[in-house]
Formats: structure tokens, C-alpha cells, sequence
């Protein structure tokens, strides 16, 4: 009796163990590599599909796509860095159509794999193809505009003049660095614009084992910041950044901005203080870029995708009429790109 | 004559007041700021080293507190945010806690498994299950807020680091001096302390083991309970899949810095949270240019160094990750 009860929570825990695999649309996945089937896999890197923020939207994105064209959907969570290969791996021998594999840090992983199935067609999101593979598109993202633009709203949001980010990862990743780098500029080119002398903005960067899933650790360092009368914070960063905007929603007066996709709807904690997220438009990339897939038009290179800043929901009543007015000018101005970010 | 210095176990403290009093004189407002977040980060990770203290102190490894954390700050978060009511959710999150210890005594203590086995059951059931369960979109009706002691949190420095903080942090603190005091000057104290090292005798002596290792491990649990809620209840006021993300780990390693003892662990957090703080208050402040993988190696750098320097011989409990057996007659 007592073995038995052992065995039983031990195949619970072994059942538990691994990546975890969902699928999400009604076709199923025994069509896969037919004429009729069309089956798109989503691998994750270490972040999570969950994130609110940047795996989730990517996901979004694959879901709805596959769903447009009657296809199917799936996606495995990489749980260690050494498992990117496999899980492509898991995909390609059941014959997927497409394999979007998210984050910069699986490029490598995903730029080897487009050279083994060259029948199969790979979506790097957050990646740059420098091969010449046509089997392989790297989405990329101009989000130093993004940054620029949500920094510039900070800048005259701000009444301390002290502005921060909160980076859930390293600065070695292209993406975040971008992010960051742009929304100091444009604290930089709100300051100048008002005249007004501001603190350099301020960043730290989180580089530990937990990149992007630490919500403790954001709340801690932006507890920090707010001890410091920092007021504007950018929460860049996953599950590291939605705990920093939960932390920053308990203050009053403060700002908060989100990351990747409109945090007023994933993260409702931090409504009290979100006044916008700086946006990628990761979806509509995504999806544009299957059904080049579907209709044969795929071929390889790169793909810039859109970005912006979320709309202010309740917030709106806190920005001042003429604040939204530049902000709407100056949008329109770096997406055109006759204000430059500054950002390599 | 610098050796005696060094090794003094005190050294590593001293030189970190001697150092925020200098800083302080420097930059009143973010130096107040630095030590403010050190109990931050740190008190979370003082207070799961208790329930490693509580366990190995009755020779029971808990290598699950990890599991802990994850399981119990998950029931105490949707718990909370379904019945609308911080309180119901915190003892909810104890409840869990306890549940949890509850689970280890009874493969460790009764069926006698391997107790690192044990732990990693709690781990792996606790992601799994927290995993499989979570659903996005529940919020916290409101979080503990924070409660500023009045007069006493207007002394300069000292109020916003010891007298502004939310009520589970005030509970963390004096629940760590009463472990302190319950394990060295009580009754009960003494008894686990003895089935930890030589639950033989112990048993000669007529205290029971095995009750004393399920009183205590549970406890320990529910211990584990109160930190998950104090993470997300208190500290965050949401939930992430992985939300405890290795505290429960590291927690174990400051129980050994910290010795066994609960003091002793709960400085070894503190010193570690100070460590964390002034890592980010390098980049925040970007005196110098450090490259960011240096300066967040810090806190481990210095817990090594700390560590090596003046932790002298470290002795773990001498019955620890054993199952007792009684001697047949």
C-alpha cells in the first residue's frame, strides 16, 4: 500500500517534470505533413508563454494565424538553454510547417536547424538571419523607437526628473539594450525640449540565473528606486518587469510603462500607475509572416515589424492635453524616422 | 594579531556599518534607500532559511523549500484574490505551508525515504502542479500596506529602514527572534536540538522522535507558508509561474552560513541583501562603469569571500538525513 502510494506521487512528480506542451486549436496534429495539414510549432526560449509580455505575444500571434488558415498549433517551453536543438528537433520530425522559435538567444539554435530541414520554414522572432537561408526570416523590431517615444512621454511625465528602467534581462541582448537605450534618449529629448536639466536616466540591469522570471527581484529593486523618488519607471522585462509594475501600481504619484504588448490588459495589477507600454507589434509580425508561408510567398532575409505605445486607458486623465498632443507629433516624426533615436 | 581580527565573526559586520555610516555622510537619501531594500531582499531569504533551520535542527534535510515557497505564495495569491481577502489568503498560505511540511515528515520521518529524494518530490510536485493550475487575470484585491510606526519612522535613517515596512515583515522579524529564543532557552528548544544531533539518546531520554520531527517539520512548512505570502501578498501583490525563482535555495545556503542558527541566518540574508542592493545602486547610480555580469556577481563574490574568511569550521547537525530507527531490543 505504502509502495503504491509512493509509485503514484512519483509518477505525479515524473509527470510534472520536463517542458510543458499544450495544443491549442482544433485540427490535430496526426495532419501534420500532409498535403491538407498545415501545423505551425512555437519553442519558447527560457522565458515563458505565460510572460504577459513578450513569449506570450509571439504565441498569440502563431495561435491565431494557424487558426485563420485551419491549421494546428503548438508550443514547447525550453526549460534549459541546452535544450533549444531538441525541441526543434520535436517539431521538424513530425513534419511542422513552420517553426517560430522566440528570442534572440535561440538564434543560433534556429539558424542551425533552418540548415538541416530545409523543407521546413523558420520564423526567428527577436533574431537576425545573416544566413542566406530562405527557409529562415528573422522578425526584428525597431524597439529603440519604441523606447524613444514612451521615454519622451516620461520625460514629461516626470516631476522629480528622475527617470529608471528595470531591465529583466542583460544588455547583451540586443533587444533589451534597445529598448533601454531609446527610452533614455528620449527622457534626454524631452529634457532638452523643455529646457529642464534631468538626471541622466537611470537603469539596472538584472544578469542572474532567473533573466526575465524574477517578479521578487523586480519589486525589490523597484522598491528601491521609489525610496529614491524616482517617478517615471520603464519595467522592461517579462515576469521581472510585471513584478516591478505591481510594486510601482502601490505607489501613489508614480508612473509605470510596460513592455512588448499592452500591459493594461496582462498585467492588471499595475493599472494604478500604467500610463502605456512601449509596444511590439509581435502578433500582427508573426501572423503576416505564416501566412507568407501559406501562400508561398516566404523568403527568408529579414522582416521589420511595426512598433508604438499602448493607448492610455484610464490614465489618459493624467496627461496633459498638450503632453499628448507632442507625444502624438513625435510618434509619427521617429516611426518616420525624421527624429533620429540615437541608438546603434 | 590580524588573523584574530579577521576571523572574528563580527568583522564582516563592522565593516558593513563602518561602511554605511561613510556612504551615509556621502549620499544620505540613497544609502537610506540601499540598507531599506537590503531587508527587501533579504528578509524573504532569512525567513525560508528558518524552515531549513527548523528541520536540520531535528535532522530532517528540506531541500523542498523551494516547493514550499512556490506552493503556498500560489494559494495564498488566488486564495486572496478569489475570496477578495488578504487574510483568508495568508492562512491559506500557511495552511499550504504546513501541508507541505506535513508531506516531507511523512516520506522522510515514516516511510524513511531518502530525505534529498524527499525534498525534490515537494520541488517538482509544487512547479507542477502550481504550473498546470494558473490562470491568468486574478489580481489581488489590494496588497499588506505598508505601515509607517508613528514617530519612530521619522528618525532619519533609522525609520524608513527599521519602522517602514508592511505588517509581515514586522511578523518576519519577530517570529526569527522567538525561533531564536524558543530553540536555545526552551524546553522545546533543547528537545530538538537533541533528536537532531543524537536522536538515541533522545529517545532514552523519552522524548519521541518521530513526534518531535512531524511537530517540528510542519511548523517549518508553515513557516515556508508565511514567507510565500509575505513574497506575494506583501512584496509583489502578483503571481508568476516559478515566482519563488531559487529563493528557497539560496535560503540554504545562508542557513549554513548563518550556522545553524537563526540569528546567525537571518544576518547572513541581511548581509546578502545589502550585497543586492548596493549591486543595483552601482548601475543606478553609474558612478563607475562596471560591466553589469561583475557587479551582479557581488553578492555571491562577497558570501564567498565572507564565507571563507571567517566562517571558521561550520558543524551540521549530527543526525541530519537520517531516518531513525529504533533499536530492536
Amino acid at each position: 500500500m505504502k509502495k503504491k502510494i509512493i509509485a503514484s506521487v512519483a509518477a505525479i512528480a515524473i509527470a510534472s517534470l520536463g517542458f510543458s506542451v499544450a495544443p491549442a486549436s482544433a485540427a490535430d496534429e496526426s495532419s501534420c505533413g500532409t498535403a491538407a495539414g498545415f501545423c505551425v510549432g512555437l519553442v519558447t526560449d527560457v522565458g515563458k508563454v505565460d510572460d504577459k509580455s513578450f513569449n506570450q505575444s509571439a504565441w498569440q500571434g502563431a495561435k491565431t494565424a494557424a487558426a485563420a488558415l485551419n491549421g494546428f498549433s503548438k508550443y514547447i517551453e525550453t526549460q534549459d538553454p541546452k535544450d533549444y536543438a531538441s525541441n526543434i528537433d520535436l517539431f521538424a520530425s513530425k513534419k511542422y510547417n513552420v517553426i517560430v522559435t522566440v528570442g534572440f538567444l535561440m538564434a543560433d539554435a534556429t539558424a542551425i536547424a533552418a540548415a538541416k530541414y530545409p523543407d521546413i520554414k523558420f520564423i526567428g522572432v527577436d533574431q537576425y538571419n545573416a544566413s542566406p537561408a530562405t527557409n529562415y526570416t528573422g522578425l526584428g523590431f525597431p524597439e529603440d523607437k519604441a523606447g524613444f517615444i514612451v521615454g519622451y512621454l516620461g520625460g514629461y511625465l516626470t516631476k522629480s526628473g528622475k527617470t529608471a528602467a528595470i531591465a529583466g534581462g542583460p544588455s547583451s541582448i540586443p533587444p533589451v539594450r534597445k529598448f533601454i537605450e531609446g527610452f533614455r534618449n528620449g527622457v534626454a529629448y524631452a529634457a532638452k525640449e523643455q529646457k529642464k536639466k534631468y538626471p541622466k536616466s537611470s537603469t539596472v540591469y538584472y544578469t542572474g540565473a532567473n533573466a526575465f522570471n524574477d517578479p521578487a527581484w523586480g519589486a525589490s529593486t523597484a522598491a528601491q528606486y521609489l525610496t529614491q523618488g524616482y517617478d517615471v519607471i520603464f519595467a522592461a522585462g517579462g515576469k521581472t518587469g510585471n513584478g516591478a509594475l505591481a510594486r510601482i501600481a502601490k505607489k501613489k504619484g508614480a508612473f509605470c510603462i510596460g513592455v512588448d504588448t499592452d500591459q493594461w490588459a496582462t498585467v492588471p495589477e499595475a493599472q494604478p500607475c500604467l500610463v502605456t507600454s512601449s509596444m511590439k507589434n509581435i502578433p500582427q509580425g508573426v501572423q503576416v509572416l505564416i501566412k507568407q508561408v501559406k501562400s508561398g510567398t516566404f523568403a527568408g532575409g529579414n522582416f521589420l515589424g511595426s512598433v508604438g505605445a499602448a493607448p492610455y486607458h484610464a490614465l489618459a486623465k493624467k496627461v496633459p492635453a498638450k503632453v499628448k498632443a507632442k507625444v502624438k507629433a513625435l510618434t509619427a516624426k521617429v516611426l518616420a524616422g525624421t527624429v533620429a533615436t540615437g541608438v546603434k | 594579531m590580524i588573523k584574530k581580527y579577521l576571523g572574528s565573526r563580527w568583522s564582516p559586520f563592522v565593516a558593513t556599518f563602518s561602511v554605511i555610516l561613510f556612504f551615509y555622510l556621502k549620499d544620505a537619501l540613497a544609502t537610506t534607500s540601499v540598507v531599506a531594500t537590503s531587508i527587501t531582499f533579504g528578509l524573504p531569504l532569512a525567513m525560508a532559511a528558518m524552515v531549513g533551520i527548523m528541520c536540520e535542527r531535528t535532522g530532517i534535510v528540506n531541500i523542498g523549500i523551494e516547493g514550499t515557497l512556490l506552493v503556498s505564495s500560489f494559494i495564498g495569491f488566488f486564495v486572496a484574490s478569489v475570496s477578495g481577502n488578504l487574510l483568508v489568503g495568508l492562512f491559506a498560505a500557511v495552511c499550504m505551508g504546513a501541508v507541505s511540511g506535513l508531506l516531507l515528515a511523512l516520506l522522510s520521518v515514516t516511510w524513511k525515504m531518502d530525505q534529498i529524494i524527499a525534498g525534490t518530490i515537494i520541488n517538482i510536485l509544487a512547479t507542477g502542479l502550481t504550473s498546470f493550475f494558473y490562470k491568468q487575470g486574478h489580481t489581488l484585491p489590494s496588497t499588506f500596506p505598508e505601515i509607517d510606526i508613528p514617530g519612530l519612522s521619522a528618525i532619519p535613517f533609522f525609520g524608513p529602514v527599521l519602522f517602514m515596512h508592511g505588517p509581515l515583515t514586522f511578523l518576519g522579524f519577530f517570529l526569527i527572534l522567538v525561533l531564536w529564543v524558543a530553540l536555545y532557552f526552551t524546553p522545546w528548544g533543547l528537545r530538538s536540538r537533541s533528536v537532531g544531533e543524537h536522536p538515541g539518546s533522545a529517545d532514552t531520554a523519552g522524548v519521541s522522535v518521530v513526534r518531535m520531527r512531524y511537530l517540528n517539520v510542519t511548523i517549518a512548512g508553515a513557516f515556508g507558508g508565511l514567507t510565500g505570502a509575505y513574497l506575494t501578498l506583501e512584496l509583489v501583490g502578483s503571481w508568476d509561474r516559478g515566482f519563488s525563482a531559487g529563493r528557497g535555495f539560496t535560503a540554504l545556503a545562508l542557513m549554513i552560513f548563518g550556522r545553524w542558527n537563526p540569528l546567525g541566518a537571518l544576518a547572513a540574508a541581511l548581509f546578502f541583501g545589502v550585497a543586492q542592493a548596493i549591486t543595483n545602486q552601482l548601475m543606478i547610480t553609474e558612478v563607475v562603469t562596471i560591466p553589469q555580469q561583475f557587479t551582479n556577481m557581488l553578492p555571491y563574490v562577497l558570501t564567498i569571500l565572507i564565507l571563507a574568511i571567517s566562517a571558521g569550521k561550520v558543524r551540521a547537525p549530527a543526525a541530519e538525513g537520517q531516518p531513525y530507527e529504533k533499536e530492536s531490543a
